[in-house]
């Protein structure tokens, strides 16, 4: 059963997952390419230099775009299933409701989570080609906030999307975007480090919101 | 507070463990975010800020001076509330203002009796910055070492950096690849000086613009200080005896244009010691300092020291002596009364969630309990 | 089948309806019947699980909905308003999907009557018309094969070529296996050739609930000229309405018994007849045109 559940996941959200991956791997190839264009035009020491001391990480680019994607991909995901309140049929399927949501859900995020992974394999091939470890430690440290805020925002996307009522709605937004905020409230190259595990508690925290959403459509709330 | 809201909203006898746990997960959030953005909010609506007068020692007056705006107009004044014109001021302090004082035909032939130039007050000045922010700051651990006896007046960035673990280890950037005969003679010149890896702490100032360069103070893995340079290629490392009890904590090198000092350094209990360029130490006579928590301007010229300290009991000054360090005046500046509205937000507001400091930069879920 | 006891249900301070009771035998198929806002779709909602009435209890199978094991909806077929379905599948996806879900799913039943639609077997749900998704649900519905139907406003949409082909399928299959069905529609006419019992329901309460069958017979729609025309309100008469001096009026008595009636309560008439009428001119007759 669980199976078939996400295979109706997989057709629902393929598309939209592959133009994410695209979009993403694209992003981060072309930054990758970028760096080597400039090591090649200014000198390697150049950006050494200037990721040493004034702080350069070459991919702030990328950060929102986990966060798009993580929008994208709950939208992508959850919207046709309210469109017509088509959830009813997935929560009359002889499955627990918990069972069936927490297996959208854990696709999504999953999905998601594999798309990020391969986008810190190419940063850091690449970058590893141009800079020492160090260097690309820091780099990928800075963007694992982003990612984890991708996350988030697909968990709290689906909390939102699911949510019967309107005003209720209008609420959950309120408190995804203050969530949301958290992940982004410093540009200072790994001033998450320490803060991580606590975010991703607070991921893990979001995760429980959606099931929230799903009783309150069951119980027919508006 | 958290309980009744959990409470209230597991008035659903139907909804599954789950659903009443993620509700009160939920509400648990909602009350922390409240406790983050409701103080922000408060402080948005009704902050007021006030600015400390810029002050410096007079060696002319053997006081505090200050300048300040009240009323929007500009005031000079003493420690002693005596009231100065700009020119007067400027006279007062003539290392801070010697560009005006000679623009103006008004710079001294000597000053205490002895005779200086602009030339040598150019020379003899120094700032020193340290902020709690830099001072936590995490940088990259690859520092560049530059040539500090290249025979060149102009100092040029190397071509590679060294990392400090196991051993010190030059990489070359253009090849992102090890230089081995470099670290091979770094590493084992540090070993033959005793140095044991890895180092707990390194200072340096890895910038080829300054005037000259005294490569990078370190201590290693059991505390001892050394100092180390790259001269005419080859290694140059020191060790440096610091008296008995002295654990640095944190350390800067100065690299000031007058070259009488290699670095500053602050030790765990708080001391603030001057190693001089023979390599003695110097103790400054100021109360305890600690880097990560307060921060420290100087400004020195070849008289005195200006040293204003700002910690969380207030903001203060020290004036010490150049030549022995010892505090010749202090000062502290009025705390100013906390604002109405501050003090009916402490118990408005009893806890507040702040995710910045100003003492760090740092992202990190930091609580306060009845603070203003 | 299905037993409801003391529903009451409100929608913010709104009343839908208080202590509502019915209940419907196994093998029977029951329409729901009513005026818009009378509180059918909330009925069919509470029915399939998908809203908790403010007090009152359904159970389906003798087990309390809002705590029925997951297991016990194999059996209960849901037809959501407008026959939605996963519009991004095409017909053997869906049928892929829904087929790990009912260890009784018969596959052929599904695939012949897809046949008959001329559709692509890769071809999306979303890009085939209204009548086609019809049957696609409908052709997943028998697949199922559940004892317990609940179908909502199957009618939605449909033209009259696929309402006629949905009602005869669904009949087909229901009187076979000897389902039990409990749906709504707001075409009456629809109505008339399936079901077996309707609820007919009023604002706030049930006005009847009867065997089609017998409501057809007991229902009269009487006509007569009033010697003296003036309002009526008698006992078991329904929606009186006065045109000049012709009297329109619905009961569920017999001609005889209805004359009866008049005389004794000294109204004058003439020119009177009475006659059976269609489903939905005994709804209108019963609920009143307004």
């Amino acid at each position: 059963m669980i199976q078939a559940l996400l295979y109706k996941e997989y057709i629902k959200t393929r598309a939209a997952y592959a133009l994410l991956a695209a979009l993403l791997w694209g992003i981060c190839i072309y930054l990758s390419l970028n760096v080597h264009r400039i090591a090649g035009i200014k000198g390697a020491a150049h950006l050494w230099e200037v990721a040493i001391s004034r702080d350069a990480i070459f991919v702030q680019w990328l950060k929102f775009v986990p966060l798009i994607a993580g929008i994208l991909a709950g939208v992508a995901q959850f919207v046709p299933e309210m469109v017509q309140k088509r959830l009813k049929l997935t929560l009359h399927l002889p499955c627990s409701c918990t069972a069936s949501a927490g297996t959208m859900l854990t696709y999504g995020a999953a999905a998601l989570s594999a798309i990020y992974a391969v986008d810190f394999l190419i940063l850091n091939i690449a970058l590893g080609k141009v800079f020492a470890e160090e260097i690309v430690s820091r780099i990928l440290m800075t963007a694992l906030p982003w990612h984890l805020a991708g996350v988030t925002a697909y968990l709290l996307t689906a909390w939102v999307i699911l949510e019967p009522a309107w005003k209720v709605r209008v609420f959950n937004m309120g408190i995804s975007a203050l969530l949301i905020r958290l992940f982004f409230l410093s540009d200072t190259p790994e001033a998450y480090n320490r803060f991580i595990p606590i975010l991703a508690i607070t991921a893990a925290v979001t995760a429980s919101f959606p099931f929230i959403s799903v009783d309150r459509f069951k119980a027919g709330r508006e | 507070m958290t309980l009744s809201i959990c409470h209230m909203r597991i008035h659903d006898r139907h909804s599954s463990p789950l659903v009443r746990t993620a509700r009160c997960l939920l509400a648990v959030l909602c009350l922390l975010l409240a406790a983050w953005v409701l103080p922000w909010l408060y402080r948005f609506a009704t902050a007021g800020k006030q600015d400390t007068p810029f002050a410096l020692y007079s060696h002319i007056t053997g006081g505090f001076a200050f300048a300040g705006r009240s009323g929007g107009q500009a005031r000079y004044y003493g420690a002693d509330g005596q009231e100065f014109s700009e020119s007067a001021f400027d006279s007062i302090l003539p290392f801070f203002y010697f560009r005006q004082l000679t623009a103006d035909g008004r710079f001294p032939d000597s000053i205490s009796g002895v005779a200086v130039t602009p030339y040598d007050v150019q020379r003899s000045n120094f700032t020193f910055r340290t902020t709690p922010q830099e001072c936590n700051r995490k940088g990259v651990p690859l520092y560049p070492l530059l040539e500090s006896r290249s025979g060149r007046v102009d100092l040029t960035m190397p071509d590679d950096v060294f990392r400090m673990e196991r051993r010190m280890e030059f990489i070359d950037m253009g090849s992102n690849s090890v230089n081995e005969d470099k670290s091979r003679a770094f590493t084992s010149m540090l070993e033959k000086k005793g140095f044991a890896f890895p180092p707990s702490l390194i200072a340096g100032n890895g910038t080829a613009r300054k005037e000259y360069d005294n490569g990078y103070m370190m201590t290693d893995a059991a505390g001892k200080l050394y100092n180390v340079r790259m001269q005419a290629g080859r290694p140059y490392v020191r060790p440096i005896a610091m008296p008995d009890g002295v654990c640095p904590a944190h350390m800067a090198v100065t690299e000031f244009r007058a070259r009488d000092m290699l670095a500053f350094l602050f030790d765990t209990q708080g001391r603030f010691w001057v190693l001089t360029s023979e390599y003695d130490m110097m103790q400054v006579e100021i109360p305890p300092f600690y880097p990560e928590r307060m921060s420290m301007v100087i400004i020195g010229n070849m008289f005195d020291w200006t040293i204003r300290v700002v910690a969380d009991d207030g903001e203060h000054l020290y004036a010490v002596d150049a030549q022995t360090l010892e505090r010749i005046g202090t000062y502290t500046f009025p705390q100013p009364e906390p604002s109405v509205a501050e003090r009916i937000g402490k118990y408005l507001l009893p806890v507040k969630l702040t995710f910045l400091s100003a003492k760090d930069r740092d992202v990190y879920p930091r609580f306060s309990f009845f603070s203003e | 089948m299905i037993e409801c006891e003391n529903l009451t249900h409100y929608y913010g301070k709104r009343l839908i309806y208080e202590n509502l009771s019915f209940r419907v035998p196994e093998g029977r198929i029951l329409g729901l019947l009513g005026k818009n806002g009378t509180g059918k779709t909330t009925t069919i909602n509470i029915l399939s699980g998908f809203l908790r009435p403010r007090s009152g209890v359904c159970r389906i199978f003798g087990q309390d909905i809002t705590s029925m094991p997951p297991q016990l909806r194999r059996d209960i077929g849901l037809l959501i308003e407008g026959h939605v379905q996963y519009t991004f599948m095409n017909i053997s996806q869906i049928e892929k999907f829904y087929s790990r879900f009912y260890p009784g799913w018969r596959r052929d039943v599904y695939y012949d009557l897809m046949s008959m639609l001329k559709v692509a077997p890769q071809q999306q749900i979303s890009r085939m018309s209204c009548g086609q998704r019809s049957q696609v649900a409908l052709g997943l519905l028998m697949a199922q094969n559940p004892s317990l139907l609940i179908l909502d406003d199957f009618s939605l949409g449909l033209d009259p070529g696929y309402r006629r082909l949905f009602i005869d399928y669904l009949r087909d299959f229901v009187k076979t296996d000897g389902k039990t069905v409990f749906l709504t529609s707001h075409i009456i006419q629809d109505m008339e050739r399936l079901i077996d019992d309707c609820i007919i329901m009023d604002y706030g309460r049930i006005l009847i609930q009867n065997p089609v069958a017998s409501l057809l017979r007991e229902y009269y729609s009487y006509t007569f000229r009033m010697e003296n025309p003036g309002p009526i309100g008698l006992p078991g008469l329904y929606h009186p309405t006065l045109r000049k001096d012709r009297m329109e009026v619905g009961a569920l008595m017999p001609p005889q018994a209805m004359e009866a009636l008049l005389r004794s309560n000294g109204i004058a008439y003439s020119d009177f007849s009475g006659s059976h009428v269609p489903l939905e001119d005994v709804f209108i007759g019963l609920t009143g045109k307004y």
